[in-house]
């Protein structure tokens, strides 16, 4: 039962001066709160502006993603702690995530050809994708365009 | 004994733990690691699928209503959805800092609202499924057209109730395990214990719920 | 003090016995908290070891049954109708209960076997009693890994019994065969219970993950620093961390698989048009190449998962056998590091062939022949660690010997496939399973045999017989060889794998002859197993005692133990650590223990 109390005694101190406490809980949340507002400011915006496919609207992609990463870095590192904890965990954590990279591009890049493949080899399915779907579909109307 | 961690310390050498935790909470965080790989794949598969079809429906023509106020508002419903979810995050940490204090009223008191919010962002899950459904969207079924015009394939609504769901239900254990704290720390438990770590490894898997949101919620809602 | 008490955190009521300073605590144990639901690590392993055993000849068995058919076409046993009724109706195996067989013998003995068996068995038997822990992090999450192992064992041979028969789509289970019921027997309920055994399977390698990494990385002894671990703990280590990072991906591609199988989704499916129903399917939008990129993200770290303990432990059986310390300890490191990194890069080479873009393919090339590199430094060393060494011919030596042979003729032709172009002419041919058979298969299976031998001592007390070792070993690489060497021949010449007959191939009826001698020697193979598996029971009860505690000469922590370890494994105190594992042939002394504190007058550490 000794061990207890010196861990809890232990913890203790450690967070005062560790940690940032709730000032720094209410500064990520602020940060938080304006990213998601400017992510879904992007977001309105290409609703409203109807962009057209093109650089524009995948740089705005990218943008909101980079965002995104923004913002689970600040999740991942105050939420979580892990910036307040030492180099050794967090490497351990970091480090292996950078698997992703290859990953992504790797998953990514075959799907893109594969698309491609089919748009050059199967004319049929280039026919199927040119099918219009009916114009407008009203609310609770019957699963058009769907299987079965 | 509690004394600040020299500036030199031999932390591999043995004896100790390298990273100054328990560890309990190492494996929470290798368990979330591989978490972030199961939702990872889950993420990056959706991705695989839309780099490999020509074209894809438009999130802000599906995802446009809000209860009560009918159709016509995109994002809006998703944007109330992301900050329950956040404003829980943050009681978490709250209720984390209380429970390095041992200040247990102030855990409860927190946890409760992160119950709370939990709740509520499953709540708002619920509705929206069942609002699509009544669409017509379901696995295997997809009503909604292309941005262009044409017909989907049925993986629009495969993968978004897929991954939703699996985000749904990494939430709902985490209300159910969020609640068992809280009876622990209203019996006292911890205070036994003489610490609240147990607290701290919940926060983690909370917080991770809330990260994997921010994706889920890119992925699906915005881009 | 500080850190050394939350080391245990909040668990520290289950551990309270072994901190009082007396780790032989006996309070009471029943029957079942020993020998069934024990939570000490050392039963844990022989849980695990002998479950894998019996999984082995099941899985060995099952080869055998088709190595009959393939061997011996034209002939009929009616005793094969008698044990497997419509299966081999007149005395034939049926195509589709030939694949069923093939499917099982991969699935059984790349994951219960050469996972859960292994790695299973020697981290947990190896893990706490070598870097001296009283047990694991969490006995109790230990205990439920090896018994989440238990029902996915078990639901994985009640599929063996179900009318339409087990999974017949081969290990990998690509769909669309395995996505759609009506495509074959196998695919029907038999596919299934093999998706959730996996699953159940999963959850295993996840919850023991999770507990080797953590153990090894926060419970390591006073002075046990990284770089004087054993290596066996190194590679065990990296085992962990590759199964803990890529099983979950399979579990996605499970779970998307489940989806297309029964929520009528198509992420894997597209285009299909069933010749059974005659019916065209109206999935659209998906992509089987999707679930194979899912499968071999597992499925390439799983060749590692199988290969790098059996590295660990034959790298520390040489060198106690050698009698010299290991070659280039941190090569040695630094190369099972960069194995694992690598695992995780490569995956695509097993798709070349499959629809995966060709330019893509070219990095993925370019990244599998990068293995080659730590491969051949880890051969290197050793070679080097046994040259001039003072070998000691033990059986579990042999095998380690055996393990580098096979090592290197399997990981020789993995430079050849992992050549896209030449992967055109050799993908799935007979060629491929000679290659993956040496250097994963019968090369893990050496390795986890020298760990047997060498550490049954410390399991039971009691030696392995030698004579049967002897036996064992000497027919088993003979075996191997006579086995997997020809197979390259026909691959080359293009007979394709997974085939029932070859008859209808004039150019394959040159190796009838061939089949018919690799099926005898299969056969002959694994009736020397059957041998082993003699040896294994017969030592536990009636085997040599062991009278020493140190009974190698061996440098590790283990052998501090009593020979008889309790729950707790030190009585006293948890031994210091003042070397590295490798102190042999020093100063003129034969080993020095890792315990003893280095003297003034010792010459210089390496």
């Amino acid at each position: 039962m000794e061990q207890h109390s010196t861990t809890a005694v232990y913890h203790h101190e450690e967070h005062g001066h560790a940690g940032g406490g709730t000032k720094e809980v209410i500064r990520i949340t602020v940060y938080l709160t304006v990213i998601t507002l400017v992510e879904l400011a992007i977001g309105f915006y290409m609703y409203k502006a109807a962009l057209p496919e093109g650089f524009f609207r995948h740089f705005l992609k990218g943008l909101i993603c980079a965002l995104m990463l923004w913002k689970a870095f600040y999740i991942v590192a105050y939420f979580m702690h892990l910036k307040h904890e030492i180099r050794n965990l967090i490497m351990t954590i970091v480090v292996p995530l950078f698997l992703f990279v290859w990953f992504i591009i790797a998953f990514l890049a075959d799907g893109n050809s594969y698309k491609n493949l089919r748009n050059k080899y199967d004319p049929y399915h280039i026919e199927q994708n040119d099918k219009k779907a009916p114009v407008e579909h009203e609310h609770g109307a019957q699963k058009e365009g769907t299987i079965e | 004994m509690a004394q600040a961690v020299p500036a030199v310390q031999k932390w591999w050498n043995g004896g100790k733990s390298p990273f100054n935790v328990e560890y309990g909470k190492i494996m929470m965080w290798y368990f979330l690691m591989s978490d972030a790989f199961t939702f990872g794949a889950f993420l990056i598969s959706y991705g695989t699928i839309r780099f490999a079809t020509n074209s894809w429906p438009d999130p802000n023509h599906v995802f446009n209503s809000f209860p009560g106020l009918g159709a016509g508002y995109p994002l809006l419903f998703v944007s109330l959805m992301t900050f329950i979810l956040i404003i829980s995050s943050v009681t978490m940490v709250l209720a984390v800092q209380a429970g390095q204090d041992m200040d247990r009223k102030r855990v409860a008191k927190y946890l409760v609202f992160t119950i709370l919010g939990g709740l509520a962002f499953l709540s708002c899950q619920a509705w929206e499924w069942t609002h699509l459904y009544h669409e017509g969207a379901w696995w295997g079924h997809n009503p909604f057209p292309n941005h262009n015009g044409s017909v989907a394939t049925t993986n629009f609504s495969n993968f978004f109730f897929t991954i939703t769901g699996f985000h749904g239900f990494h939430v709902f254990s985490g209300v159910i395990i969020n609640i068992i704290m809280l009876i622990m720390t209203l019996q006292g438990k911890f205070d036994q214990r003489g610490h609240y770590l147990m607290i701290e490894k919940a926060g983690l898997y909370w917080h991770f719920v809330d990260l994997v949101w921010v994706f889920v919620f890119t992925c699906f809602y915005l881009i | 003090m500080s850190n050394e008490a939350i080391l245990h955190g909040s668990e520290v009521s289950t551990h309270e016995a072994h901190h009082d300073g007396h780790g032989e605590h006996h309070h009471h144990e029943t029957f079942i908290s020993k020998y069934v639901f024990s939570m000490d690590h050392k039963m844990i392993a022989k849980q695990f070891l002998i479950t894998g055993i019996i999984w082995a000849i099941l899985g060995g068995l099952m080869s055998v049954l088709f190595r009959l058919q393939l061997g011996f076409p034209d002939a009929t046993f009616p005793w094969l109708e008698n044990i497997l009724g419509h299966w081999a109706k007149g005395g034939k195996i049926q195509p589709e209960f030939y694949y069923a067989l093939v499917t099982m013998h991969g699935t059984v003995l790349v994951f219960f076997v050469l996972t859960a068996g292994l790695s299973g068995t020697f981290a947990n038997f190896l893990i706490p009693l070598q870097i001296g822990a009283r047990d694991m992090a969490s006995p109790f999450m230990n205990m439920l890994s090896y018994w989440f192992f238990f029902l996915s064992s078990v639901v994985m041979v009640s599929s063996l019994f179900i009318q339409t028969g087990p999974a017949s789509g081969g290990w990998t289970s690509y769909p669309p065969l395995s996505a759609l019921g009506d495509a074959s027997l196998g695919s029907k309920t038999g596919m299934d219970l093999w998706l959730i055994s996996m699953a159940l399977f999963v959850v295993s390698s996840l919850l023991g993950g999770l507990n080797y990494i953590s153990t090894i990385l926060n419970m390591r002894t006073k002075g046990m620093s990284m770089t004087r671990l054993p290596l066996t703990i190194w590679a065990l280590f990296f085992t962990a961390v590759l199964g803990v990072l890529s099983f979950p991906v399979l579990l996605s591609g499970f779970i998307l698989l489940l989806f297309d199988r029964h929520a009528g989704t198509s992420f894997y499916l597209s285009d299909i048009f069933l010749a059974s129903t005659q019916k065209a399917l109206p999935n659209e939008g998906g992509s089987a190449i999707l679930y194979q990129h899912l499968f071999w993200f597992l499925g390439h770290p799983e060749v590692y998962i199988i290969l790098l303990p059996a590295m660990g432990m034959v790298s520390e059986v040489m060198s106690t056998n050698a009698r010299k310390p290991i070659f280039g300890y941190m090569a040695m490191v630094g190369s099972i590091f960069a194995i694992t990194i690598l695992a995780f890069l490569v995956w695509a080479h097993h798709m070349f062939v499959t629809g995966l873009n060709p330019f893509l393919g070219s990095f993925f090339v370019l990244l599998t022949l990068l293995i080659a590199v730590p491969s051949a430094i880890k051969v290197f060393n050793w070679l080097t660690t046994l040259w001039r060494g003072n070998i000691r011919f033990t059986p579990a030596m042999l095998f380690a010997i055996g393990f580098v042979s096979l090592f290197i003729s399997g990981g020789l032709t993995g430079i050849w496939l992992g050549n896209s172009s030449l992967d055109i002419h050799l993908h799935d041919t007979y060629f491929v399973i000679a290659h993956f058979h040496i250097v994963m298969g019968v090369a893990s299976f050496f390795g986890m045999f020298c760990g047997v031998y060498h550490w049954f001592p410390k399991m039971y007390g009691r030696y392995l017989n030698n004579t049967m070792g002897y036996i064992h070993f000497w027919i088993t690489i003979v075996g191997a060889y006579l086995i997997f060497w020809p197979m390259h021949y026909e691959g080359l010449a293009g007979m394709p794998r997974r085939y029932l007959d070859y008859s209808g191939w004039a150019s394959f009826n040159q190796f009838g002859g061939l089949n018919h001698f690799i099926s005898i020697v299969s056969m002959i193979v694994f009736a020397v197993q059957l041998l082993f598996v003699f040896n294994f029971f017969y030592s536990i009860f009636k085997g040599r005692r062991v009278k020493s505690e140190n009974p190698w000469g061996s440098n590790t922590l283990e052998w501090t133990t009593p020979i008889h370890p309790g729950h707790g494994n030190w009585v006293g105190e948890i031994p210091e650590v003042h070397r590295w594992a490798y102190d042999y042939g020093k100063d003129g002394r034969e080993f020095i223990s890792q315990t003893e504190p280095i003297s003034a007058n010792e010459s210089e550490h390496h």
